[in-house]
C-alpha cells in the first residue's frame, strides 16, 4: 500500500499549489476585471436602467491594470517553467523568488 | 534491408501515427472552452494550439527514454532493452512495441469516434501493457513498483488518473466561485470580453505544457526501438530527426483538430461562459504543471475533464449534464484495459503468422484497415469546425398542426 501513502501525500501537495495559483490567479484576475469597470464606470457596470451608471474613476483603471500585471508575471513564471525543465534544469523556490539551475 | 530493419520502419510510422492521434485527440482540452465560449474562432484555436505543441515538442530536450518503465520492464534502468529482447535483432521487442502502440491508437480512433475525452497516455500505457502481458507474461508488468516511490501501473497510472480529475475540479470550481463573487455588479459585456482574453492566456499555457509532456513520450519509444534494432546507441540523447517527426505529428494531430471531442467538451458536459472557461483553463495549466514539477505523473485529459466539470459545479445555477460525465468516466475506466486488450491481440496474431517481419506487416495492415473503417464511419455524422459549437440538446421536432385544425 506504499502507493497510496505516496499518492496521498503527493495529492495534498498538488492540491494546495493548485488551488494557489490556478484559483489564486483567477481571482486576482477577476480583482483585475471589476476594478477596470469601477474605473471605467458607466455602462461597465450594472445599474437602474434610465438612470447614467456610476462616474468613471481613474484610481479604478490604474489599480485594473497592476492586478493584470501581477497575473502576468504569474503566467511569465509557468512559461519559465515549462522551458527551464524542458532544458533539463529545474526552478527552485528556495529563495522565495524563483531561480533556475541545473539538476 | 534486413528484417529487424523493415519492421523498425513499421514501428516508426506507427508511433508516428500514434503521435498524431495524441494531438488530435487532446486538442479539446486545451481549447475546447475557449471554442465554446467564442474566444477563438475554431480554426484559429486548433491553429494556436498546433503551433504552441509544436514549440512545447522542441522544448522537451530531456530525454524521455524511459517513459514504458513507468508499467512494463522491458528496459533497463539506463533506457537500453533489456538484453535478453534483442538477442533477435530485436524483433521480440519491436513486435511487443507494435502491438503496444496499435492497441493505443486504435482505442484513440475509437473513442474520437464517440466523442469521448479519454487519455491518450492510458492508451499508450494499456497497448503496451497488454502487449507485454502477451509476449512476456504478467511478470513482464511492472505493477506496483518496489514501493520506496510511486511506481507502476497502480502508483503512474492507475492513483493519478483517480486524483487527478478530484485535484483540477475542486481548483476549478472553486476559481470559478470565486470569480463570479466578485464580478457581481460588473455588466455581463464588460466581463465576458476580458475574461475572453484571459482565457486565450491560460488555454495557450495548457497547450504548451501539452506539447512538452506527451510529444516526448513517442520519441521514447521510438528512441528505444531504434535502440533495439540497433540503430542508435545513445541512451542519454535522442535523434534530431525524431524529435522533429514527433513534434511535427503531434502539431498537424493537433491542428485537424478533434472536432467530436472538442464538442463533448466544450458543450456536452457544461455550458460555459467566459469567466468559466478561464477557471477551467487555469486550474488545467496549474496542476498540470504543479505535479510535473513534484513528479506526479498525470493525464492532461483527465484533468482538463475535471476542471470543465469543476466550472459546472463551481458556478452558481449551472447545469452539468452528468449523464454525459458518466460517459466519460465510463471511457476513463475501460481505457486502459481496452487498449491492452487490443494491444495483446495484435501481439497474439503477429506471433502466430510466424511473428518477424511477416507478422509486423499482418498487423500493421489490421490497423489500416481499423483506421480506415472508423475513419469512413465518422463521415456519416461529421462534426468539424463548422458545427463544433451547434447546440447540445436537438432542438424539440415542431408541434405536429394536428390534421382537423384550422389555419
Amino acid at each position: 500500500m506504499h502507493n497510496v501513502t505516496l499518492a496521498l501525500q503527493g495529492a495534498w501537495k498538488v492540491l494546495a499549489a493548485s488551488l494557489i495559483l490556478g484559483a489564486g490567479l483567477p481571482l486576482i484576475f477577476a480583482l483585475g476585471i471589476r476594478s477596470l469597470a469601477w474605473g471605467a464606470g458607466g455602462e461597465a457596470e450594472v445599474h437602474t436602467t434610465g438612470v447614467t451608471g456610476p462616474k468613471a474613476n481613474p484610481a479604478g483603471t490604474v489599480l485594473g491594470w497592476i492586478l493584470f500585471l501581477i497575473v502576468l508575471a504569474g503566467v511569465a513564471l509557468g512559461i519559465t517553467f515549462v522551458v527551464a525543465t524542458g532544458f533539463g534544469k529545474v526552478m527552485s523556490f528556495d529563495h522565495i523568488y524563483p531561480t533556475i539551475h541545473s539538476k | 534491408m534486413t528484417q529487424s530493419t523493415v519492421i523498425l520502419i513499421l514501428v516508426v510510422v506507427t508511433a508516428l501515427g500514434f503521435d498524431f492521434t495524441n494531438g488530435f485527440h487532446d486538442t479539446a482540452n486545451a481549447m475546447a472552452t475557449s471554442i465554446a465560449t467564442n474566444a477563438l474562432r475554431p480554426k484559429v484555436a486548433v491553429a494556436l494550439s498546433g503551433a504552441l505543441n509544436l514549440v512545447g515538442a522542441f522544448l522537451s530536450v530531456q530525454v524521455a527514454l524511459t517513459v514504458s518503465n513507468a508499467v512494463v520492464k522491458i528496459q533497463g534502468k539506463d533506457g537500453a532493452p533489456k538484453p535478453d529482447l534483442v538477442g533477435d535483432g530485436g524483433k521480440a521487442l519491436l513486435l511487443i512495441v507494435l502491438a503496444g502502440l496499435i492497441g493505443g491508437i486504435v482505442w484513440n480512433l475509437l473513442t474520437w469516434l464517440l466523442g469521448l475525452p479519454s487519455s491518450s497516455s492510458h492508451a499508450l500505457f494499456g497497448g503496451l501493457i497488454g502487449a507485454t502481458i502477451a509476449g512476456l507474461g504478467w511478470a513482464g508488468v511492472n505493477w506496483v513498483g518496489d514501493g520506496t516511490k510511486l511506481d507502476g501501473v497502480v502508483g503512474k497510472v492507475i492513483l493519478p488518473a483517480i486524483a487527478s480529475p478530484i485535484i483540477a475540479g475542486v481548483v476549478a470550481a472553486a476559481g470559478t466561485w470565486l470569480i463570479y463573487r466578485v464580478t457581481v455588479g460588473v455588466a455581463a459585456r464588460f466581463t465576458d470580453n476580458g475574461f475572453r482574453w484571459g482565457q486565450i492566456g491560460s488555454a495557450s499555457l495548457v497547450s504548451l505544457a501539452h506539447g512538452t509532456n506527451d510529444a516526448q513520450k513517442t520519441m521514447g519509444v521510438i528512441t528505444l526501438a531504434l535502440i533495439a534494432s540497433g540503430d542508435w546507441s545513445d541512451t542519454k540523447n535522442i535523434p534530431v530527426w525524431v524529435k522533429i517527426a514527433c513534434a511535427l505529428a503531434i502539431a498537424a494531430g493537433t491542428y485537424l483538430g478533434g472536432w467530436r471531442i472538442i464538442r463533448t467538451l466544450g458543450k456536452g458536459l457544461v455550458e460555459i461562459a467566459p469567466p468559466q472557461g478561464l477557471a477551467a483553463e487555469s486550474a488545467s495549466a496549474a496542476v498540470i504543471l504543479v505535479s510535473s514539477q513534484l513528479g506526479f505523473a498525470l493525464s492532461t485529459t483527465h484533468v482538463a475533464t475535471g476542471s470543465i466539470l469543476g466550472t459546472g459545479i463551481g458556478k452558481p445555477g449551472a447545469q452539468v449534464r452528468w449523464r454525459v460525465a458518466g460517459r466519460m468516466v465510463a471511457a476513463w475506466l475501460i481505457t486502459l484495459p481496452a487498449a491492452a486488450v487490443v494491444g495483446a491481440l495484435m501481439w497474439y496474431i503477429g506471433h502466430i503468422v510466424g511473428g518477424g517481419v511477416g507478422g509486423a506487416i499482418v498487423v500493421f495492415v489490421i490497423l489500416l484497415a481499423l483506421a480506415g473503417f472508423m475513419f469512413f464511419r465518422s463521415r456519416i455524422n461529421p462534426v468539424d469546425h463548422n458545427n463544433v459549437n451547434d447546440e447540445w440538446e436537438q432542438a424539440p421536432a415542431p408541434e405536429r398542426v394536428s390534421a382537423g385544425a384550422a389555419s
